[in-house]
């Protein structure tokens, strides 16, 4: 189903070849994330390859100590199979160009990979958070983020002094406040 | 002693109370109507709860408007804040005083009453802004000029499209308006353009659906009654549904035959029970044109304000004085009863 | 008034919580925020952030100029969408620019389905796009039975079409009462609301619940249907095209709605497609691209009908475009329930499935647009990546791109027709 796909890509691509992989219905392509607008121009505007719609943009973690992957879907009319793009990103420095001068609609995907995994991507008109609150400074989708019940340990801990007992202030429930109560909080039996 | 004086006055007092009265189950009644008869044709219950199948239910609205909180923000216009409710809802009230609800029965019978009416009605208009500028709250005031420029657009054909009846009829007054139909038939079959303009013009003047964007919108809250709250807010609302039972009279007064009787009942019904049978059949026709602007409400979409205001002044306005020109030339050249 | 005693008054808790505040922040030696500057006197703006905007769009819509003004259409929607905040840059009527803000609904499903297993995953699914719960599921499932290398069995994929055709009859039924809504005409939702009550019904009778499904399982569905059903299924059918066709008597000839619909928000098809969007918006602007057809997945290779489309691209079309989904989806449901083969509805699975390690891609057409899963899997119980494509999402960028040069008035009218669910935009 994905034949004549393969071949037709292995022709314009031959340096991507090695890692191309396929199966029945998707065909997957591997590049580094700096080649990503160069190729995704090609692959649009190429009449017999013609990928004229994006259907995804994803970003995935594999680890803190591994990459970031980019992974683009793309759908075109003369052939079957799902385009698959898989986009190496640099963990330490999560840079990539942004495709949206191909693509207007990537715009809110960039901004979710940008909030979610902090990758950034350059070019990009309106690079702000779309789903966390502005002041937000952690990335929660990443591996190393822990979840909610974790939260003493993850990067986003202690921003919001509520999570930080040292900071509570209990003086203006000083009538409250009996003496064993004041014992207890003192850590005497 | 001048008794007559005495006893005009004493009318005049008493009448103009009852009238004031009146205006509270008229207000329940039509805003039962329009709870129960939305929900019938939106084929749900509406209320069934709260008496014999939920038909005290407006009557509670009322009470509980009462009893809620008056929060009045700290920077309004103390004086004119206060005051906006009571210009909507006077209104409303004084052009009351002019309908005549059976034969005998009008508070003020005077005989330039069609002049007196619509005048009165244009000063709810200036009760709106007074609230949208009181209310210190820029979607407030800017709710309350667009209903405000509604209002005072649709009033131009409202009262050219009555002119045509006036016309007619020769006369100002609402009872020999009613004297002249009981002769000639009613004024609808001999305005038949008139009649639609002032249904769609009062429709719009009184900010009924589909003319209703400045106060169910979405955009600007509750427009100029943003900032009311409690009994306040309940006299903007009280005053609409006033509005629209007036304007429902005034329309079966000019057009369809006030309280005349539909065909000429062999009997001329005279003295106390010839008052039963008018205040009956204007009590049916006034109730039948309410029902028909609830149906609206429950069936059309809203219009947009440009082509609310499009259509105002370039739709009605030339059919309005078209329909006049053609009156007019009607009434001389066929030499009809009433030119004086 | 009586005089308060400034030394035995009651602080308000607003006072405390704001002294403490102070006190934590020069405590920790974090600078506090500066309050936002008022523009007028006396007034205040709402939403200008508080700090300078960090990004050039940003900067170009919060920017005022001579005589514009932000209008906030906040969280609390008098629209039933969901809550989302549009600030609304107008110059006196006319909009001149658009900001969405998004993140109100937002619950990491992403995240939580990477800690569940892949049966469980989904049942979290659900209530993303909670109008078209079971396309949520759907999605999912073809990925999870790509990585797992199974295939569901026929009368399963058959059941899987019919379930996903009827929940899109009552996903666009209720779109037309929400753009009915949104334009002043209170009773065509509730005559949306009783063709879903009916159809919802139906699919109670199936799954056991009338709205969040969790009837989709990997490698099939959980409950067969009965003869019984389908027969209830042929009287419902009976009388679904009535109620639509009355709904449609109350809108689609009204003067009032074509006079605010024609000729409104018309999005051109290379717009269209630059932009993202995609299904019946798509197809309204006459690109005739439906996943169905464009990469069939289940049995619609086998079902027989036509891509619709209307070329016009404004509100109007995309509402027509949806009143004939309604008929196209009604026609496929005869054909499915004429064609539906007996067996079993569920592949023998495990409880816990580990697939192989690999990645896999499954979209399904939503009634809201291209609906797909990109799901890692590496071995264990649990998806590594589970990353849902939803389509609200990005037919939102399409408001800053419509909006400019029209009312405030037509914002609702325009997105009711461009139909958004929140709990899809933000996961």
């Amino acid at each position: 189903m994905a034949g004549a796909l393969v071949r037709a890509l292995t022709d314009r691509f031959p340096e991507l070849a090695a890692t191309l992989w396929t199966d029945e219905d998707t065909v997957e392509l591997q590049i580094d994330g700096s080649r990503n607008v160069e190729l995704l121009r090609r692959l649009r505007d190429d009449p017999e390859l013609h990928f004229w719609y994006l259907a995804d943009a994803a970003a995935v973690d594999y680890g803190t100590t591994e990459h970031f992957e980019v992974v683009y879907h793309l759908y075109s009319d003369l052939h079957p199979a799902w385009l698959r793009v898989r986009a190496r990103v640099d963990r330490a420095e999560p840079h990539l160009p942004s495709i949206t001068g191909l693509w207007e609609g990537a715009m809110f995907h960039e901004r979710e990979m940008y909030d979610m995994m902090g990758i950034v991507f350059d070019g990009n008109r309106d690079l702000r958070r779309i789903y966390m609150s502005p002041d937000y400074r952690s990335f929660p989708q990443r591996r190393d983020f822990l979840l909610p019940d974790d939260a003493a340990d993850s990067s986003a801990a202690g921003v919001n002094p509520l999570e930080r007992p040292e900071t509570w202030d209990l003086s203006r429930f000083r009538d409250a406040v009996t003496e064993s109560d004041e014992a207890a909080a003192k850590g005497k039996p | 002693m001048d008794w007559d004086l005495v006893l005009g006055i004493g009318r005049f007092v008493l009448s103009t109370t009852l009238l004031l009265l009146l205006t509270i189950p008229t207000a329940f009644i039509v805003i039962q109507m329009e709870l129960k008869v939305i929900a019938l044709m939106q084929l749900r219950y509406g209320p069934n709860r709260v008496g014999p199948k939920g038909m005290f239910q407006s009557t509670i609205h009322g009470f509980k408007v009462l009893a809620k909180e008056d929060v009045t923000p700290d920077m309004v216009d103390r004086p004119t804040f206060t005051l906006a409710p009571w210009m909507v809802f006077m209104a409303a009230a004084m052009s009351m005083l002019v309908i005549p609800f059976a034969p005998g029965l009008v508070a003020v019978d005077s005989s330039i009453s069609v002049v007196y009416f619509f005048a009165v009605l244009g000063l709810s208009v200036v009760g709106l802004l007074v609230a949208g500028w009181a209310s210190y709250n820029k979607y407030s005031l800017l709710g309350g000029l667009r209903s405000a420029a509604q209002m005072v657009s649709y009033e131009i054909p409202l009262t050219l499209s009555i002119v045509g009846v006036v016309v007619l009829t020769g006369s100002l007054s609402f009872t020999e308006i009613i004297e002249w139909q009981r002769q000639n038939g009613w004024a609808v079959i001999w305005q038949l353009v008139g009649f639609p303009i002032f249904f769609i013009a009062a429709t719009a003047e009184i900010n009924r659906t589909p003319f209703d964007m400045v106060e169910a919108d979405s955009e600007i809250v509750a427009g100029f009654a943003t900032e009311y709250s409690g009994m306040r807010f309940g006299f903007f609302f009280f005053a609409e549904y006033v509005s629209l039972f007036i304007m429902s009279a005034i329309l079966v007064t000019l057009f369809f035959g006030g309280w005349l009787a539909p065909w000429p009942f062999p009997a001329q019904l005279e003295g106390f029970i010839g008052t039963l049978w008018g205040l009956f059949w204007f009590f049916l026709k006034t109730y039948l044109f309410v029902f028909v602007a609830v149906w609206m409400r429950a069936t059309l979409p809203r219009v947009r304000v440009d082509q609310l205001m499009s259509l105002a002044w370039k739709v009605l306005l030339p059919v309005a004085l078209l329909n006049l020109l053609v009156t007019g030339v009607a009434v001389v050249a066929f030499n009809l009863s009433g030119v004086r | 008034m009586t005089a308060v005693d400034p030394e035995t008054r009651i602080p308000d808790p607003i006072e405390l919580d704001r002294a403490e505040e102070a006190r934590l922040h020069a405590a920790l030696g974090i600078e506090p925020p500066r309050p936002a500057e008022p523009e007028y006197a006396g007034f205040e703006t709402v939403g200008i952030p508080d700090r300078p905007p960090v990004t050039e769009r940003e900067a170009e819509v919060y920017t005022l100029e001579e005589g514009e003004m932000l209008v906030n259409m906040g969280p609390q929607h008098p629209s039933t969408h969901g809550v989302m905040r549009l600030v609304v840059k107008v110059r006196s009527e006319v909009v001149v620019d658009l900001d969405p803000v998004l993140g109100y609904l937002h619950r990491g499903i992403e995240k939580l389905c990477e800690n569940a297993t892949y049966t469980t995953v989904l049942t979290y699914v659900d209530p993303m796009d909670y109008m078209s719960a079971m396309h949520n599921e759907h999605a999912p499932a073809i990925a999870f039975e790509k990585l797992y290398g199974i295939r569901a069995p026929k009368r399963a994929e058959y059941i899987r079409a019919l379930v996903v055709e009827l929940n899109r009859v009552f996903s666009h039924g209720l779109m037309m009462g929400f753009l009915a809504l949104d334009m002043g005409g209170l009773t065509p939702i509730l005559y949306g609301f009783i063709n879903r009550d009916e159809t919802v019904e139906l699919l109670a009778a199936i799954s056991g619940q009338r709205m969040l499904f969790n009837f989709f399982r990997v490698g099939g569905v959980n409950w067969d249907v009965s003869d019984e059903f389908i027969s209830r299924l042929s009287t419902w059918r009976a009388n679904v095209g009535r109620s639509v066709s009355d709904n449609e008597a109350l809108i689609t000839e009204n003067e009032i709605f074509t006079a605010r619909t024609k000729g409104m928000g018309v999005l051109s098809g290379d717009r269209a497609i630059a932009l993202g969007v995609s299904g019946p918006n798509l197809r309204a602007s006459g690109v005739p691209f439906d996943v169905r057809k464009a990469h069939p997945y289940s049995i619609y290779d086998e079902l027989e009908f036509e891509v619709i489309t209307h070329s016009s691209g404004d509100v109007y079309a995309r509402y027509l475009q949806r009143v004939a989904e309604i008929k196209q989806s009604l026609h496929l449901i005869d054909q499915i329930v004429d064609q539906m083969p007996h067996g079993p509805v569920q592949a023998q699975v495990p409880g816990i499935i580990r697939p192989k390690p690999g990645r896999a891609y499954g979209a399904v057409e939503s009634p809201r647009g291209l609906y797909s899963v990109y799901a890692i899997s590496d071995g264990g119980p649990n998806p590594y990546r589970f990353r849902m494509r939803d389509p609200s999402f990005i037919t939102l960028q399409v408001m800053p791109v419509l909006m400019p040069g029209h009312l405030i008035a037509d914002t609702m009218a325009i997105m009711a027709s461009l139909d958004p669910i929140m709990g899809g935009v933000d996961k």
